[in-house]
Parts: C-alpha cells; structure tokens; sequence
C-alpha cells in the first residue's frame, strides 16, 4: 500500500496541528438537491490534493465550503487544526483561484495582485516592493499596469495566482483552474503549478474533472460521484486498486464487469457474469453476493498463455491510437465495450471486425471492495 | 435584376438612419422653439414671428417681482431633485442586492416595488395629501412632496440596478472575500466602481422625474411651490415669452449636469486605467 495514502487514512487525531485541512461529515443541501453528503477528508502539511469527479458531484461545492463561500449544514471544518466552520472567508487562511479567474476588471495587475496585502493594512511602500517583487516571479512585471481586458488568457491565469499567492495562504484553493486556458498551454502551466507547489510548501486543493490533471498532479486524488467521496488515495493507488465500480469506470482504461460469486476459497473467488464466469481474487463476499471487478485495458491480451485463466471471445469494432498507445475497442458479450490497449509502433495484430479470443490473469484482476463511506 | 443583400442590407441601413434622424428632429424641435422664442425683443410674443432677438427675458427672469419670482421655487426644486436623487440612489442599490439573494416573497417585492410606477400619479398625490391631513400633517415640499415623489422615482433606479446586477459577475466579489476583504470592504473596493455607472444612471432617473414632476406635487405640495407648478401658475396668470427662459436655462442646466457626470466618469476610468507606475 501507498505509504502516503496509509499516511493520511491514518493520520492519529493527536497529529492534528500537522493537518492544513480537515474535513469531518461535511454536508450541503440546496432545497430537496444534497450537493455534499457528508465528506470527510484530510490534508497533511503541504500536500497537492485533486478533488476529482463528473461535473456535479459536488466537488465545487466542497472547495466553496472551504473558501467560506458557502454555509455547510453539517460537519467541521478545521484549517491548520483550528476550527474554522463558521468563520467568514475574509478570516480564513485560505485563497482561491476561481474557474475564469474572477478579476477585477477596473484595477490594474498591480492593484489587484497588492489587494490581498491592502486587506491586511501593510505599508504602502512594503505592497509596492512586495508586488513588484512577486510580478517579477511570475514572469509578468511588464503588465503591471495594464487592466483585465487587455490581457491574455494565459497571462490572466497568471495574475490570478500572483493576486492569491501574495498573501501566502495555509491553503490555495483551485477550482478548475486550467479549464479555461487553451490546450496548448495547459501541460505548461501544470507542470509550473506543481512546481509552484513544492517550492511552496502551501497545500493546494485543485477541483477537476479531468483526471489526467488529476494523475499528474495530485499527491492525493479524491473521487467523488453523487455528493459523496467514493475512493481517496494516491494516483497509483486510485489507478491500480480502484475500490468502486463508478471509480473503475471513471478513470479511463478499466473493463468493469458485474456479476454474483458462485464459488470461493482459497482468496479466490469464481464470479459468474454476463460475459462468463471469472477467476477474481478476494477474501470478502460470500456465495450468491452480487460483485463488481475491472481489469484495466493493456493487462488483457491476445497472445494467450496458461497464465491467461480469464478469457472471452469478442469483436473488435475500432482501433484507436494515442501517439505509442493503440487501443482496440472491442463488443463484448453482454452490448458492452471492452477496450484492450497495446504498446509500441508495431503493426497491429489486430484489426476492426475481426472475432479475437482475449485472455487476462486473475491476479490482475481488481475486486471492488470499497463503496461510499 | 435581383439585388445582392449586402445592397439591400445597405438600403435598409440608410431607411432606418433617415427615420432615426426624422425622429430625433421630432424629439428636439419643440424644445428649440421654446429656446429660440426666449431670445424674443422686449415687445415679443409667444409665438411666431418672433418681434426681435434679445435677452430681455433673462433679465426678466433675473430681477423677478415678488408675484412671478422663480429662483425661490427653482432652488426648491433643484434641492428636491437632489434629495430624491440620492434617496434613490441609496434605496435602488439596497433593493437590487437584495433582490440578487433570492428571499422569501421576493416576486411580491419586486411587484410592489413597480407600483409606483403603475399607478396614476395624481390619483396617488391626491390620496396621500388625503391621508396626510386625516393624519394632521402639514404639507410641504421638503416633506410630503419629498416622500411622494420618492415613491415614483425609486422604481426606476430599481429597475436600472436590478438591470446591472443581471449581468454582474458576483465571483469577482468572492475572490475579494477570500482575498480578505469583508462584505463591507468588498462592496466599497469591488461591487461599487463595477456599478457605478449604473448608479449614477439611478441617480439621474430620480433628479430628472423629480424636477419636472407635476401631478404628484399639486396637492402635497403646500403654500412653498416648486417650480413646476409655479410655472403652471405662471401660465394661468399670463403668458410671456419668460417661461420659454425658465425652460431653456434648466434645460441647458440638465444638460450640464449630464456632461459632467459623464465626464466625470470617463476621467475616472482614464485614471485607473493609464496609470503610469
């Protein structure tokens, strides 16, 4: 298991003060609409953590409960262990960068990047070395004067996060931060934020749907479907271990079945489902107990082996490719799609229409045993 | 020969242009016939052919006897105008931002709220001078007439707000809040310099319908008139090229007051956006 993962589940209540943010049964209702239901999270010292999900899910409305923005019903709040529920956003330590940005548009760059430092009643002469100071780190000293309209989306992007940054808050909360910069720019800007990150020390929560963001960023990646978290953990773990059928399906490349154990022993279970009966590894579910399992795209093959005990016939209707990665989409069975993934410049062995035998170890396939909290 | 649309579009364009200046001519020339008729010589009438060009009308004005002096009037409309100018302004902007947090009854609010705009204002001034005087309040301009007029410009400046609010982006005063800004803070440093142009359009709505307001006035007015009734006053006893003076000297004083918000707001915005470091 993940060390960092193990990490956070099981953070002792007396390491508290070393947490920047704990989330304890945060709940939200809108009317008969429960936008968050009952989330628990925490967040050691300094950690990247990407709330990941379907737009929503409530992942949004979490970072606002955060922010202070909204009020929750229910649960606590605690920012670097101090209970902060019910204090206003102007005194949380806390800053958030908001979807598009959210600037001013009548203060020039200086102006609004020195807001946060006017709010807490510095010098004037101590804002002006401070912003210049922070301008010249981002790279955008030559906009100082220049107001919201007359820049670009990167540049945008830019002064938004000096403007939250110069107070150097505990926490920076994200929400989709990238979504609105074109994909030419977003790799870029990824890789500087997570640098910005480590540099920093501050604990970033950065709301996303897309979970390549997600992977390549987050120290923690927490997914939530229906108001809830289903799976929190590292990428890796989240990658290889999903512990839901809506997380397996969720992050791309997995095949998830459902079906009911038939027979168990021996940490092995024989799973009877649509498309045939399959060897999974587990201790839990006992006879006649309905399951979900998924076996992630490039560990099916069709070059067979003993090994290979899971197998199923199938017709591959399409071939994709992803630079290195060809994907075979394939029918399966029971109407729904499989996709089998390849590697390397190789010419394909398979091709479309074409009626293949696939196979898989049991081992790599994953039960999933977590649902909700 | 069949006409390319870009020809056609041009035609219309030119129609519409045409018609749009016709219509300007409408709204402007019976206004610069009272201007030009209070350039009329001393024996000058009311109409044309004008007897003359001079300023002896303005000097009538100006050294006004006790029976047709308008400077008392004019300055008390002029400060009623104000008054509820920034009544307005204050009352419009509260009520918009509440109207923004979606309360309970908010429909029936914004509804009664345009009452004043629906209901006739003379049966309104009349049923308010009605209720003063069973109430035994003595009526006044700078009381009765203040509230009553309050009532018929406030929608307007509601009604202006609520406009700007609709396409006010509320996440900028947000970013203030988690920036540290409290909600004070933010108003006065965020949500005020975005609406302001808004606000002094509110603040216009409630000087202009106030001035030349008449049918609210007659009954809750009292024994100090303002001006649009000691104009109509005027009238009754006796017409003289005079009045067309008092028309184009408030006239070209609105106008003034106009420029120079709208000045005053261009220079603001020159200012913080060619700031030089």
């Amino acid at each position: 298991m993940d060390a960092l993962a193990q990490a956070v589940r099981e953070a002792p209540a007396t390491a508290r003060p070393q947490l920047d943010l704990e989330l304890r049964g945060i709940r939200k209702r809108y009317g008969g609409f429960t936008a968050v239901d009952g989330v628990s999270l925490k967040v050691p010292k300094g950690r990247f953590v990407c709330l990941l999900g379907p737009s929503g899910c409530g992942k949004t409305t979490t970072l606002r409960c955060v922010a202070g923005l909204e009020d929750p019903d229910d649960g606590d709040i605690l920012i670097g262990g101090k209970e902060a529920t019910r204090d206003p956003p102007w005194e949380r330590d806390i800053a958030m960068m908001f979807q598009d940005f959210a600037l001013f548009p009548h203060m020039t760059v200086a102006k609004q990047v020195g807001f946060g430092l006017e709010m807490l009643k510095k010098p004037k002469a101590a804002i002006a070395e401070r912003v210049k100071q922070v301008l010249a780190s981002f790279e955008i000293a030559q906009l100082a004067d220049r107001k919201p309209a007359n820049l670009s989306g990167g540049q945008r992007q830019r002064v938004a996060l000096a403007r939250a940054m110069i107070t150097e808050p505990r926490i920076l909360l994200l929400d989709e931060p990238i979504g609105a910069l074109d994909y030419s720019l977003r790799e870029t800007v990824m890789l500087e934020l997570k640098l910005l990150q480590q540099r920093t020390g501050i604990s970033f929560i950065w709301v996303t749907h897309d979970q390549n963001e997600a992977f390549s960023l987050g120290d923690l990646v927490v997914v939530m479907n229906h108001a809830r978290i289903e799976q929190q953990g590292s990428p890796e773990e989240i990658l290889q271990r999903p512990a839901t059928a809506f997380v397996a399906s969720f992050v791309q490349g997995n095949n998830v079945f459902h079906g009911r154990v038939v027979r168990a022993g021996d940490g092995l279970l024989l799973v009877e489902t649509a498309c045939g009966s399959f060897l999974v590894p587990g201790r839990g579910p006992t006879i006649g107990s309905e399951v979900s399992f998924s076996v992630r795209a490039e560990l099916i093959t069709d070059l067979l082996a003993d090994p290979h005990l899971n197998r199923l016939a199938a017709r591959c209707t399409a071939v994709e490719y992803f630079g290195s990665l060809r994907r075979h989409v394939f029918e399966r069975p029971d109407g729904e799609v499989m996709k089998v993934d390849q590697f390397g410049a190789y010419a394909a062995r398979i091709v479309a229409g074409q009626r293949v035998e696939l196979g898989w170890r049991p081992q790599d396939t994953v039960l999933h045993t977590g649902s909700a909290e | 020969m069949k006409l390319g649309w870009k020809l056609r579009s041009d035609i219309v364009g030119w129609a519409l242009g045409t018609l749009t200046v016709v219509f300007l001519a409408y709204q402007w020339l019976p206004i610069l016939t009272l201007g030009l008729l209070s350039f009329a010589g001393p024996t000058g009438g009311t109409t044309f052919p004008m007897n003359g060009v001079s300023l002896h009308w303005y000097a009538e004005l100006w050294k006004a006897t006790v029976m047709n002096d308008f400077k008392p009037p004019l300055v008390r409309s002029s400060l009623l105008a104000a008054a509820c100018a920034l009544t307005t302004i204050v009352l419009s902007v509260m009520s918009a931002q509440a109207m923004r947090g979606r309360f309970r009854g908010n429909n029936w609010f914004f509804y009664l709220m345009l009452l004043g705009i629906m209901a006739p204002g003379i049966l309104v001034g009349f049923g308010f001078a009605v209720l003063m005087r069973l109430l035994g309040i003595e009526l006044a301009w700078n009381t009765t007439t203040f509230l009553v007029q309050v009532s018929w410009t406030l929608p307007f400046g509601f009604l202006t707000m609520l406009a700007v609010f609709n396409r006010f982006d509320s996440r900028v005063e947000e970013a203030a809040l988690t920036l540290g800004a409290s909600r004070i803070t933010a108003f006065r440093r965020i949500t005020l310099p975005l609406i302001l142009p808004g606000v002094i359009g509110a603040g216009l709505f409630g000087f202009s319908l106030s001035y030349d307001e008449y049918p609210r006035s007659m009954f809750t007015t009292g024994p100090d008139q303002t001006l649009p009734l000691a104009i109509m006053a005027q009238l009754d006893r006796q017409l003289t090229p005079e009045i067309y003076a008092i028309g184009t000297t408030t006239t070209a004083f609105s106008l003034i007051a106009v420029l120079m918000c709208s000045s005053a707001l261009w220079a603001m915005r020159r200012s913080t956006s060619a700031r030089r470091s």
